[in-house]
């Protein structure tokens, strides 16, 4: 499960750095980075929900003092 | 006339020596107010004063450079690739706080608690010490707090993740707005998100004042308390600055500055909020869950 | 350039500005935005701040003359060892280098300024305060921080002066402004250039420097995340670095190396650059080996980021730890032995004339590979064990930033002081003063190599009597090697005041690059019209691109 998570992350660490680049890059009038940042956006909230359903299905913990 | 060719040098500027001399007073205060000088708090107050001043005073005097469209393209791209690799720079500052949260856990805990070659460390140093994680139970209790316990992911932490990646969201239908030149959905989107953003951080003030008061989790409870204050304290600060700046686009967007033509200033705040989502969401996941 | 319709719109003034010179008085230096004025002021900065840090090498050099407490506190010996490594890395050397890097990189990528002008300003701006908050914590009660310029927990942060928390927020100060001054030149250098100029025409200077501003942003801020948490472990009850609270001060030793090890190349990389400028002009043939000297560089700034815990190897790691840092240390010696093949390989039958710059840079390439000799002994793991902390560890690391990085300011200034003012230093008196200090300097530095192996310890004030032949002799290099600088003082002076006029563009007879084609000395403005690509290609061509 840490793993699958983890991708998630590179990828939405993947679509955060590719807007970057293309506002360094291209200027006004392209429409690649908010479509990275559409992206990233919607990767998150799929993680986010992803760990609520992990937990739910009792796949991970959250850390805490047992 | 080839003006239109050149590229824009300023001829002079007063901000900058300003801005040095707010910075100098700024943390010289902080430093003398550290050891109890009085004179060194007024210091520090007037510095962050001058600062604001001048963060005003400076990029006022951009916006109304880059209305007035003496920057061409090139202009364009400079601060572009400024704002871009500042970013950089922040990402590495917060790389310095996930790398100590990552080796005090991994390794330095584990290694007070006798792991690998550092059986005798435990033994000589704190015989008693359990490495776990959480860190509750310090090794030298007698120097440090001991928190009952700690936040918990389903509470604030849960609501402030939706909190910032709906924000994050609202903030992305304003861009496609901008880029489609529907005004009313850009101010609508940003209005939306500077809302979200003032949710997360009085729940974080709210998550702060519940670890000090009830839970006695304080930035003194060892090696956790340390690396989760300061993380998410960073984490607020930049929320905070982004706050402003989101504020700023707003107040610019409402006055008709920005179009699908030109936008860096919109494009800068709109990427350095999503980075300052994706950080929080890095501190979810790291601290909270694995 | 792009031209769109609403370029057109143009403020006039400000087409006007563009052909102003520059204010009078003192406010020209406060408000400037000219990249010729900023290298200029962080150049003279960087002057004062190595004579300060010179000074206190003297004291150090005086206490270590013979053997016994002669002259100063223990605890102020250690302020001096403290300060004076604080003070010529992040004082002198660095600035120094950012310097060069204003006055130049705009000249030689045939850019009309740096890209963000006002921001360069304050990039410089900052230095005096910060350096002046360093410096003032010497007056503090309790004394200015001792506890060396690596600043390692506990002793900065359990056991050190009141003063160190202003030393923290000016070690933050220098770095915003080094972060800053890395952006402007990483912008200029990827938007500024003339649009003809491709990346693989450009000079190596602006090459080693385009790496090292992508070193300094990567590391720059490491060093203010470490600081920061110094700053609330001795304030606020954080235990970063502290064992009782669950960290560890091993910590702070990675988290700083993890800055430290890409400073070094931060402070060594730029120097490449300028002797990869000087020699092919002195030795009138092309660069040998233009595109692997910029892979070289570009090898040495990543290979710098994963080596950083071979200055720890007596701190307990474990063994494979050890080895993997030992290997990629080492490894690092071959991207740099391509460099020095290069160079040498560049002055191989050519027709070699030995003005100023050209000794210096000679004297680099001897003196700095003497350098990464001993950098390469101590990268043995097993080897360093006996190494760590001693002489030896000062020796080699003196010959990489004295003869490497400092001689190679030196050359640059000798290089392009001509093109910066128009006129000629003495060129009889450069050479006296470059003999006097190169002998000197092997005075003072080699016989710490003996000092070092035979274990004598670095940062004490006092030593055992076996050491104080070598360390007399070292303390009388020492003083001669200072008193070279007054002579440097008077040789710069001497050449901006009454130095013979140079009007040739060129100055040197076959120096190539776009910066001698601009007039001599350099107009306030230079470059408003980007260079020809003909002219961008015959001047590269000559310094081995292509």
């Amino acid at each position: 499960m840490k793993y699958i998570i983890l991708v998630f992350f590179i990828f939405i660490i993947y679509s955060l750095g590719s807007a970057l680049y293309y506002m360094m890059k291209d200027g006004d009038g392209s429409r690649r980075m908010v479509k990275a940042l559409t992206m990233r956006i919607s990767l998150s909230i799929l993680l986010f929900i992803f760990v609520i359903f992990a937990f739910w299905m009792g796949w991970i913990q959250p850390t805490g003092v047992t | 006339m080839q003006s239109n060719n050149q590229y824009f040098v300023p001829h002079g500027s007063y901000w900058p020596i300003v801005g040095s001399v707010g910075m100098a007073s700024l943390l010289g205060g902080f430093a003398s107010s550290l050891h109890g000088n009085v004179l060194g708090t007024g210091l520090m107050v007037l510095g962050l004063v001058i600062i604001i001043f001048m963060v005003f005073g400076w990029m006022g005097q951009v916006v109304l450079e880059s209305e007035s469209g003496i920057y061409n393209k090139q202009v364009d791209r400079s601060f572009r690739m400024g704002m871009g690799w500042f970013i950089f720079s922040e990402v590495m500052f917060f790389a310095a706080f996930f790398g100590a949260l990552w080796y005090a856990r991994n390794l330095a805990v584990p290694w007070l608690g006798g792991e690998g070659n550092n059986f005798f460390t435990g033994q000589v140093l704190w015989p008693d010490f359990k490495a776990v994680w959480p860190l509750i139970q310090v090794p030298d209790v007698s120097k440090y707090t001991v928190p009952k316990g700690i936040i918990h992911a389903w509470e604030i932490p849960a609501i402030n993740t939706l909190a910032l990646l709906t924000s994050g969201a609202t903030l992305t239908w304003a861009h496609w707005a901008l880029l489609n030149n529907k005004r009313n959905q850009i101010i609508a989107g940003l209005i939306a998100t500077i809302v979200l953003g003032v949710i997360f951080l009085a729940l974080q003030v709210a998550e702060y004042g519940e670890a000090y008061q009830h839970l006695d989790l304080k930035l003194t409870s060892g090696i956790y308390g340390s690396t989760f204050f300061m993380l998410t304290g960073f984490h607020g600060l930049h929320v905070t600055l982004g706050t402003i700046m989101l504020i700023v686009i707003l107040m610019r967007v409402i006055r008709g500055h920005f179009n699908p033509e030109n936008h860096f200033g919109f494009e800068g705040v709109a990427w350095y909020w999503h980075f300052v989502d994706v950080v929080w969401l890095g501190l979810f996941i790291f601290v909270y869950w694995l | 350039m792009a031209t769109t319709t609403s370029d057109v719109q143009i403020d006039i003034d400000a087409h006007d500005e563009h052909h102003h010179g520059p204010d009078k008085g003192l406010m020209r230096w406060v408000k400037t935005t000219n990249h010729k004025d900023i290298g200029t002021l962080y150049l003279w900065f960087a002057f004062t701040m190595l004579l300060i840090g010179g000074a206190m090498a003297m004291v150090i050099r005086a206490e270590l003359f013979q053997p016994g407490l002669q002259l100063v506190e223990p605890q102020f010996f250690n302020q001096m060892t403290t300060l004076h490594g604080l003070i010529m890395v992040f004082g002198a050397i660095m600035p120094a280098f950012v310097g060069l890097a204003n006055w130049q990189i705009p000249l030689m990528i045939g850019a009309p300024d740096m890209a963000l002008p006002r921001m360069n300003n304050w990039s410089f701006w900052i230095l005096p305060f910060a350096g002046a908050m360093l410096l003032s914590t010497l007056f503090m009660e309790g004394g200015g921080p001792a506890f060396g310029w690596t600043f390692y927990a506990p002793l900065s942060t359990t056991f050190a002066p009141d003063s160190t928390d202003f030393f923290i927020f000016a070690i933050h100060m220098l770095g915003f402004s080094s972060i800053m001054g890395a952006i402007n030149i990483i912008a200029t250098v990827m938007n500024m250039r003339a649009p003809d100029m491709k990346l693989m025409d450009m000079p190596l200077f602006v090459w080693t420097w385009l790496i090292t501003a992508f070193l300094l942003i990567a590391a720059m801020p490491v060093l203010a995340g470490a600081v920061t948490m110094m700053l609330t472990d001795r304030n606020f009850g954080t235990s970063f670095f502290d064992a009782a609270g669950g960290g560890d001060p091993v910590m702070f030793q990675h988290i700083f190396w993890f800055f430290g090890h890409p400073e070094v190349y931060i402070m060594i990389l730029p120097a490449f650059g300028v002797v990869s400028q000087i020699i092919p002009t002195f030795a009138r043939k092309p660069l040998f080996g233009y595109s692997s000297m910029v892979y070289a560089t570009a090898s040495i700034a990543l290979l710098s980021f994963v080596v950083w815990a071979h200055h720890m190897f007596l701190t307990g790691m474990p063994i494979a730890g050890q080895m993997y840092f030992m290997y990629a240390t080492i490894m690092i010696s071959v991207p740099t032995g391509v460099k020095v093949f290069n160079w040498v390989t560049t002055m191989w039958r050519g027709s070699m004339t030995f003005e100023t710059p050209m000794l210096w840079a000679v004297a680099f390439v001897i003196l700095f590979t003497i350098g990464g000799f001993s950098g390469l002994m101590l990268g043995v793991a097993p080897v360093d064990i006996q190494y760590h902390d001693t002489y030896f560890v000062v020796a080699h690391f003196h010959y990489v930033l004295v003869t490497g990085a400092l001689f190679s300011i030196i050359a640059a200034v000798f290089y392009w002081l001509p093109k910066w003012c128009g006129r000629m230093y003495n060129e009889k008196l450069a050479k006296i003063h470059f003999w006097w200090a190169v002998i000197s300097v092997n005075v003072l530095f080699f016989p710490q190599h003996f000092l070092g192996l035979a274990g004598m310890p670095r940062r004490i004030p006092d030593y055992s009597t076996q050491f104080a032949d070598f360390n007399m002799i070292s303390s009388i290099g020492g003083f001669a090697f200072g008193a070279s600088f007054l002579l440097l003082t008077y040789i710069i002076v001497n050449c901006i005041r009454n130095g013979e006029p140079v009007k040739d563009e060129r100055v040197w007879e076959s120096a190539r690059g776009l910066e001698w084609t601009v007039a001599t000395p350099a107009p306030y403005h230079t470059f408003n019209e980007p260079p020809k690509k003909a002219e961008i290609l015959n001047e590269s061509s000559h310094i081995g691109a292509h």
